[in-house]
């Protein structure tokens, strides 16, 4: 059983800072996904996890024993990665059984758990052929079985559905929730995608610039993101956020106006979502001119400029309105969020 | 491609092709059956002086050149079927040598001595080619990458060497008075002669050999290399494999193509030994098959060549290289197949 402590984790290479200073607990049988943009550190955290990159500093625990300087074979771990990278000159047999046969496995317990393991991601037809005559989403199951088969303790994914289209994505994705359900490892997920994110992990992990910004299950990282960054990056489309400022309960800026918030005096960030806000015929807390309507078949997207920023707002499928027509949305003060307008922090307002 | 376009960039390269390799072959090949003779004819010629009581005559025949009217000499040229291939390999005494289990006496005829030193040289460097090739490859590889120029610039080095300034070099080097040979003289105590024995020759020329080629090899697996998708050398790290494992199971895989085809120009280029001989000057201990070709096109004392078994000599060369390349161009065309 495998619990995951970070402690203090940075890499730097030169002066450059990849990963800061990061703490982190996975527990035991979690499922944790590292969510963030390019270039946020979240892979660099698991290639040291993995043992593929050394900490520049800091300690990793896998079940309690520090694992540091252990080569990658010797933490008992199991990757799966974004361009699958299988052995091409082996069958999906023998790609499967490697991490067997390189382990001295008794040959005799090969055949059943390869045979196991490929029937966990449905590929007992295709044990013949090579990874180049599979699709993506085959050769990905393939690297999924070659990481079950030996059973590890933890799990490392990095991006791995990255490489597959639209469609062949969802199915995998489920694919994997299922499997992690089943198996009960501990699993770190590497993604930039936030629906892989939201429907998989037990708790995301929110990088920037190889800063953790935000530790929590996906509706609290939805409901109260911690600040505008997670803000702006959760949610499709992402959180509206305006700039503005709050005087006595109420937030005013360009084209706003809300009343109701409880909040200290001074310039402040306010978000809201899309769906939480609604298009009314009068009365409407923000009122502007049209900037653009798009139909998305189970809704109609409608953006207007308010508080410097683009703000969309989700109506009704049948909502119509012309470019340039002046619209009203009402903005409850219930749905609002806000963030100091210097560090981007949320501010927890009493309501 | 619109064929006249293909073959308006193809045609030159053919036509070289046809005018440089196709014909000299063909040529080399039909003569290879075929001797070129001068017309001989016997004359009788009786020559009398003037005697005291009757005249004394002799006669004597000779055998001269027929000449035409301008004075050159005529030549005759005959099918002889394989008899210059016979005269080259001598079957019947190399028969007899091999039943009476003559090692000595097989290794008298040239053909077979220059055969037993091609195929040694040719299998001996051929691993020796790749494997260190390969070996460069992977330590520049595994290098800084600040200092991996100058690295690949050294590595190279033997490659752009003249083979036959190459070979004097390494001649120069161990020669009766040459610095290495007084150098291990001077460290062992004992008189080393490394020119004065067959073995010893050989293992320069092996050394030679693969001095001058690895780099070559180094260059193709190095660019190959590059091409190793690192995910799955990680892949196979996590996985579990050795640094052993994940050379044999990962990259040596991934190279095959590459190893086929150094193998392939490897194979071609030693089989065809020749500079060696020259630059060694081994000839009394050690030939090629090449340079019995060459031998057997030099003038002899009366400025006679032996085209006809040189023709004979070159054919068999070929039919060597031909056999040895079979199984790669077996394996490459069976990757090639299973590739689609």
């Amino acid at each position: 059983m495998a619990e995951i402590v970070l402690r203090n984790l940075t890499k730097r290479w030169g002066s450059f800072t990849g990963v800061e200073r990061t703490n982190l607990t996975i527990a035991d049988q979690e499922f944790l996904v590292l969510l963030g943009p390019s270039g946020c550190g979240k892979t660099t955290t698991m290639r040291m996890i993995a043992g593929l990159e050394e900490a520049s500093e800091g300690d990793i625990l896998i079940g309690g024993r520090r694992v540091n300087g252990l080569d990658p074979k010797d933490r008992d771990i199991a990757m799966v990665f974004q361009s699958y990278a299988l052995y091409p000159n082996m069958n999906v047999y023998e790609n499967i059984r490697f991490p067997l046969k390189v382990r001295r496995v008794p040959a005799a317990e090969h055949h059943e758990r390869v045979m196991r393991a490929a029937r966990m991601v449905e590929l007992t037809e295709f044990l013949e052929r090579r990874p180049g005559e599979l699709s993506g989403g085959q050769r990905q199951r393939v690297a999924l079985a070659r990481a079950i088969v030996r059973q590890p303790n933890v799990f490392l994914m990095d991006e791995p559905l990255s490489n597959l289209d639209a469609k062949l994505r969802v199915s995998t994705r489920a694919q994997i929730k299922n499997l992690s359900h089943e198996l009960k490892v501990t699993t770190i997920y590497v993604t930039h995608d936030q629906v892989e994110a939201m429907t998989l992990a037990d708790r995301v992990v929110i990088m920037k610039r190889g800063v953790i910004q935000q530790v929590g299950s996906p509706v609290e990282i939805y409901d109260r993101p911690a600040n505008t960054f997670v803000a702006g990056f959760i949610g499709n489309p992402a959180m509206n956020l305006m700039t503005g400022e709050l005087r006595g309960g109420v937030f005013s800026g360009e084209n706003v106006r809300i009343a109701g918030i409880n909040g200290p005096d001074g310039a402040v960030v306010l978000g809201f979502r899309a769906e939480d806000a609604s298009v009314v015929p009068a009365g409407g807390d923000i009122v502007a001119p049209t900037y653009t309507m798009e139909l998305l078949g189970d809704a109609t997207m409608v953006a207007v400029r308010a508080g410097g920023a683009l703000v969309t707002v989700k109506a009704q499928k049948d909502y119509r309105i012309e470019i340039g027509a002046p619209v009203e949305i009402s903005v409850p003060a219930g749905i609002c969020h806000l963030f100091d307008a210097a560090e981007g922090n949320r501010i927890e307002t009493a309501g | 491609m619109r064929f006249r376009t293909f073959a308006a960039f193809v045609a030159p390269s053919l036509l070289l092709m046809v005018l440089f390799i196709a014909a000299p072959l063909t040529s080399v090949f039909v003569q290879s059956f075929f001797v070129t003779q001068p017309q001989i004819q016997r004359v009788e010629t009786e020559r009398c002086t003037a005697g005291f009581l009757e005249q004394q005559c002799t006669t004597e025949i000779k055998n001269v050149p027929v000449l035409d009217e301008n004075g050159a000499v005529v030549t005759t040229t005959r099918f002889v079927g394989l008899d210059n291939y016979r005269a080259v390999v001598r079957p019947d005494r190399a028969f007899a040598a091999l039943s009476a289990w003559d090692w000595q006496a097989l290794m008298s005829i040239d053909f077979w001595k220059a055969l037993r030193f091609t195929l040694t040289f040719t299998l001996v460097t051929l691993p020796l080619v790749v494997g260190l090739g390969l070996a460069i490859a992977l330590a520049v590889n595994n290098t800084m990458r600040s200092i991996r120029g100058p690295v690949i610039f050294v590595s190279l080095l033997p490659f752009i060497v003249t083979p036959v300034i190459g070979a004097l070099s390494i001649r120069w080097l161990f020669v009766g008075d040459g610095i290495l040979t007084r150098a291990m003289e001077a460290w062992s105590g004992t008189e080393i002669a490394m020119f004065a024995q067959g073995w010893t020759i050989e293992l320069l020329m092996l050394f030679y050999r693969v001095w001058h080629v690895a780099p070559f090899a180094f260059v193709i697996f190095y660019a190959g290399l590059q091409t190793m998708n690192r995910e799955t050398l990680e892949a196979a790290m996590v996985d579990g494999a050795s640094r052993f494992e994940r050379l044999r199971y990962v990259i040596v895989p991934h190279l095959m193509p590459l190893i086929v085809f150094v193998s392939l120009i490897h194979l071609m280029d030693a089989y065809r030994v020749f500079e060696e001989v020259v630059g060694f000057r081994s000839q009394a201990h050690v030939i090629s098959l090449q340079w019995l070709t060459y031998d057997l096109l030099q003038p002899d004392d009366a400025g006679n060549r032996a085209v006809s078994r040189a023709s004979a000599s070159a054919m068999l060369t070929m039919i060597g290289i031909v056999i040895l390349l079979v199984p790669l161009l077996r394996k490459s065309w069976r990757d090639h197949k299973g590739a689609r």
